[in-house]
């Protein structure tokens, strides 16, 4: 792939501007913010997964050295809280009940760890303990016991039609029915949740989070502690990986700030991993039951799906990942006739959170293994199929969404050239029957899966807009002041490109400021695959100012008309005789002539205004929510052995629309970390759960990817321009993890000729299949 | 609380560091030397983030007992740069390469593969993977990490890397 030969910097695989403090060991993450007088803060959780709380002793807590403070809900404001806070249903200490194994019941800040731990141990809860729930199908039936006293277990329900379903499904030649299932996984983000929180004697309240959303967890906490938020300051320093968990607060946040106003003094609470584990939320498990009309020609008259989704005790994201997973559900493919039905339902859980893809890879899973099933039964080839239904570029989709750009089909076609998708089915199919006949237990097989995904946030939860500063100091080096949230998928890098390109500069003559909620200006977040696409293009509209100034001061010093000039490198120059140097002025030597000859020291701010108004509603109809998406094809190739049930991974052609790539190895780096989780997403990885109690709490018994796990990754970018994207980007992230996941399915099922339905797909359901003798 | 007073060289200065019986090098190196390079994720051994060097064996820290580092010889990431404002070449090549995400683990990964180095020069894709198979990962997919590790290999052993197009 070759970089755009109109740009410097763009598209080129430049480092990434913060590696340094991370290689140096220098970084500072919240686990290493370490302040004067700092408490270290401890949470006691519920060991039931259901049951009232009677009494809560703490006499003896206090007794042990060095204790501080001790919490329980008297001691907090008492305010339910909700990411969205119309559906507010949790305290950040509890005061009558517990709802999961993990619940927080009281906390202390202490002068060390272990005197804090130590005063765990002392305090006295009596509970009463109650029948618990952990099945969503069976909470939802009428008699089920409550979770919430005040509502139901149906926490949200969805409900949209498009067209008349029921008419387009007679007409339809064929059919298709079937249910699949996935399961709860964990981000297992390498930094364990922590915070640190600090009330100063003026009564303002600064808390280092590893957030995704500074300005929103701002907001959160303003909410949960009742207090102005003005008052509050949110820092994001370096961040040890998110994926959609820093997107809420996590209760340790209130719980650390309610405890450094009692101390006067800094607190800071670090998870344990195995409390990690247990209580920094997971993905949603979802039951999708799906019906598909198709014609004989391989068209899809309609699409029909319902999701029960397993919310765990408290909301969080559960009700917006239950709509977003419908909008792709409903975009993905060019279909007339539409219906989704959700009913995100309170278990006593673990509860949910956002987590890369959205509740996307879950329904995406289900529809592209079913559409595998769909085109074997028809005898229509599985690319074919997709290239049938794919959207093209500038659609206006039944549910009202506008598709832009799209390279769906080019995804396709590449994926499937790349992995030579033709040639090895037939060479395949001939090697199948030979090795059924020679009896090898090693078998192989390809499969394909096609994706949607925003790849630009969506329009549900204010103004999708963003603003960002620049301000040029007198050597000639741009600070771009932006909300650009990096979690280490390199948003910072790619502001710096961004700017240097627009303003013709090296990237190392600038440097990024973000993650500090008195600098930056609102934001809504890093999430949706949003801030390349969003918070870039408020970059690159400053840098269009910056840069405009700094052309007519050159051009008044070159006595060039700036129509005449152009600015790359550090330099301004005649485009007609760039050679001669008294046709070249210097940055630097603008930004100084500005300075000392005309009184101006140059700053600007620029911004991403998206101007469709965010007023449609979670429950109602779809309409435009998603400002442009991104598209993606997999093709996968797995060995699978059918003695043991292992599955390999071998090889996967990743095919990705994602507009103009700004930097390669970024890029890169998200594709091919989205497959490594998708892979543990699809085999390894799974949060069990029994009698309410997370069973595998550590990184032994939790199987993410290592090191040998991993196939050759081959990525193609399908670079469309996209229309409204910053030099034609839209995002990348998230997309990433999704196709690869049904693709090791389908591939599974090329095979070994056996469909799998539940996630993860592990060697016992394999054999269990192929051996069912053997498992008995 | 019983102490115990223990002598140490961490990337060549001599400590002497009273210690409690129940403290890892972990907590020795972080809390006491404040060398906070050293990340800790599990505090199992499971993870590999806090992989450090002692005796030309990289150890996860975490599982140490400091008492256990009386007398031995410790590198940990602020050690291995030349120079500061230099890199060594295992860290150019990680920047290079793409294989630094959110971070967390880079300094147990590139410790790791420093160990790997100074005993194997020029290993082959399979020893890398191995010797990195005790440090996750969850961001890079470790393909960058690999090709990092590899690529500092070649400069180190004075070769050339096939670069890509830049």
């Amino acid at each position: 792939m070759m970089k755009d030969k109109r740009y410097s910097i763009i598209g080129s695989r430049l480092p990434k501007v913060d590696d340094r403090p991370k290689i140096t060991g220098s970084a500072t993450y919240v686990f290493d913010v370490d302040l004067p007088g700092m408490l270290y803060g401890k949470v006691l959780r519920s060991p039931h997964p259901h049951a009232e709380i009677l009494k809560i002793d703490t006499s003896e807590a206090w007794k042990v050295p060095g204790v501080r403070s001790i919490i329980t809900a008297d001691d907090t404001p008492k305010k339910k809280f909700s990411f969205i806070q119309d559906m507010a249903d949790k305290l950040c200490l509890c005061e009558t009940k517990v709802r999961y194994v993990g619940d927080e019941v009281a906390a202390v800040a202490s002068e060390t760890k272990e005197s804090a731990n130590e005063a765990l141990k002392r305090i006295k809860v009596e509970y009463r303990i109650l029948p618990h729930l952990d099945d969503p199908v069976e909470a939802m039936k009428a008699g089920s016991i409550r979770i919430h006293e005040d509502r139901g277990n149906v926490a949200f329900e969805v409900h949209k039609e498009f067209g008349d379903t029921k008419a387009a499904f007679q007409k339809a030649d064929f059919i298709f029915e079937d249910t699949f299932t996935t399961q709860k996984v964990s981000h297992s983000c390498l930094e364990p949740r922590g915070c640190v929180a600090q009330f100063d004697p003026s009564g303002r309240l600064t808390v280092w989070s590893p957030t995704q959303a500074p300005h929103t967890a701002k907001q959160e906490l303003s909410r949960i502690l009742e207090m102005d938020p003005g008052n509050i300051k949110v820092i994001k320093p370096f961040v040890g990986g998110a994926f959609g968990r820093g997107l809420v607060i996590d209760m340790i946040e209130p719980i650390a700030a309610i405890l450094s106003k009692k101390t006067k003094r800094p607190v800071k609470i670090i998870k344990e991993r195995a409390e990690d584990f247990s209580t920094s939320r997971t993905r949603y498990s979802f039951v999708i039951r799906l019906k598909t009309g198709v014609n004989n020609d391989g068209r899809i008259v309609a699409k029909q799906a319902e999701v029960i989704a397993d919310n765990g005790a408290y909301n969080d994201k559960g009700p917006s990942v239950v709509n977003y997973s419908g909008v792709c559900l409903t975009t993905q493919y060019n279909v007339e006739t539409l219906k989704y039905d959700a009913y995100l339902v309170y278990t006593n859980k673990q509860y949910g959170t956002a987590f890369r893809g959205f509740g996307n890879p879950q329904t995406q899973f289900a529809f592209e293994s079913h559409l595998d099933d769909i085109a074997h039964k028809l005898g229509i080839d599985p690319v074919k199929i997709r290239l049938i239904n794919a959207n093209r570029p500038n659609t206006k989709t039944v549910t009202g969404g506008l598709i832009t750009s799209c390279g769906m089909v080019e995804c396709l076609e590449r994926a499937a050239i790349a992995a030579k998708w033709d040639s090895k089915r037939l060479i395949d199919d001939i090697a199948h029957n030979l090795s059924r006949d020679k009896e090898g237990n090693k078998k192989k097989g390809f499969g394909i899966a096609a994706n949607i995904h925003s790849g630009a946030g969506s329009r549900y939860y204010g103004y999708n807009s963003s603003h960002a500063f620049m301000k040029v100091s007198d050597e000639g080096k741009v600070s771009v002041i932006t909300p650009a949230a990096d979690m280490g998928q390199g948003a910072e890098t790619v502001m710096a490109q961004i700017a240097a390109e627009t303003i013709g500069l090296k990237v190392e003559d600038v440097t990024v400021h973000t993650g500090d909620t008195d600098l930056t200006s609102y934001d809504l977040g890093a999430f949706g695959s949003r801030t390349t696409f969003v918070c870039g293009n408020s970059v690159k509209a400053a840098a269009e100012r910056v840069r405009n100034e700094v052309m007519s001061f050159a051009s008044e010093m070159l006595g060039v008309t700036e129509d005449d000039l152009i600015s790359i490198n550090g330099y301004i120059k005649s485009k007609e005789e760039p050679a001669k140097s008294k046709g070249t002025v210097s940055f630097q030597d603008v930004i100084k002539y500005g300075i000392s000859q005309k009184g101006r020291s140059i700053s600007a701010s620029g911004e991403y205004f998206d101007a469709v108004a965010p007023t449609v509603s979670l429950t109602k109809g779809y309409g435009s929510h998603i400002p442009t998406f991104a598209f993606a094809c997999n093709v996968v190739e797995v060995e699978v052995d059918t003695e043991t049930g292992e599955v390999k991974v071998l090889n996967v052609w990743a095919a990705h629309d994602s507009g103009r790539i700004i930097n390669r190895n970024t890029a890169e780096g998200q594709i091919e970390g989205g497959v490594a989780q998708g892979i543990g997403y699809a085999l390894t990885e799974e949060v069990v759960i029994s009698n309410g109690k997370v069973q595998n709490d550590s990184f032994v018994d939790y199987k993410i990817l290592g090191s040998k796990d991993i196939p050759k990754i081959h990525c193609i970018f399908v670079e469309t321009d996209d229309p409204e994207g910053p030099y034609g980007a839209k995002g990348v992230g998230e997309i990433a993890l999704i196709a690869v996941i049904p693709a090791i399915a389908n591939a599974i099922y090329d095979a070994v000729g056996v469909r799998f339905r539940d996630l993860p797909i592990t060697p016992e359901k394999i054999v269990s299949v192929l051996r069912p003798q053997s498992v008995q | 609380m019983l102490t115990h007073k223990i002598r140490l060289r961490v990337n060549g200065t001599r400590y002497e560091v009273e210690v409690e019986s129940r403290e890892f090098l972990s907590e020795v190196l972080r809390d006491r030397l404040f060398l906070t390079g050293t990340k800790e994720s599990c505090g199992l051994g499971d993870c590999g983030s806090c992989t450090v060097i002692m005796d030309g064996i990289p150890v996860t820290s975490c599982l140490i007992l400091a008492v256990e580092a009386e007398g031995k010889e410790i590198v940990t990431i602020e050690g291995i740069a030349p120079e500061v404002g230099e890199l060594h070449p295992i860290q150019s090549k990680f920047s290079e390469c793409g294989a630094v995400q959110c971070g967390f683990c880079t300094p147990g990964m590139i410790i790791s593969a420093k160990a790997l180095l100074d005993r194997n020069p020029s290993p082959s894709q399979e020893e890398i993977k191995d010797a990195i198979s005790g440090n996750i990962c969850r961001c890079t997919g470790y393909t960058k990490i690999i090709k990092a590790i590899s690529a500092a290999s070649d400069e180190m052993r004075g070769e050339t890397a096939t670069s890509d197009e830049r």
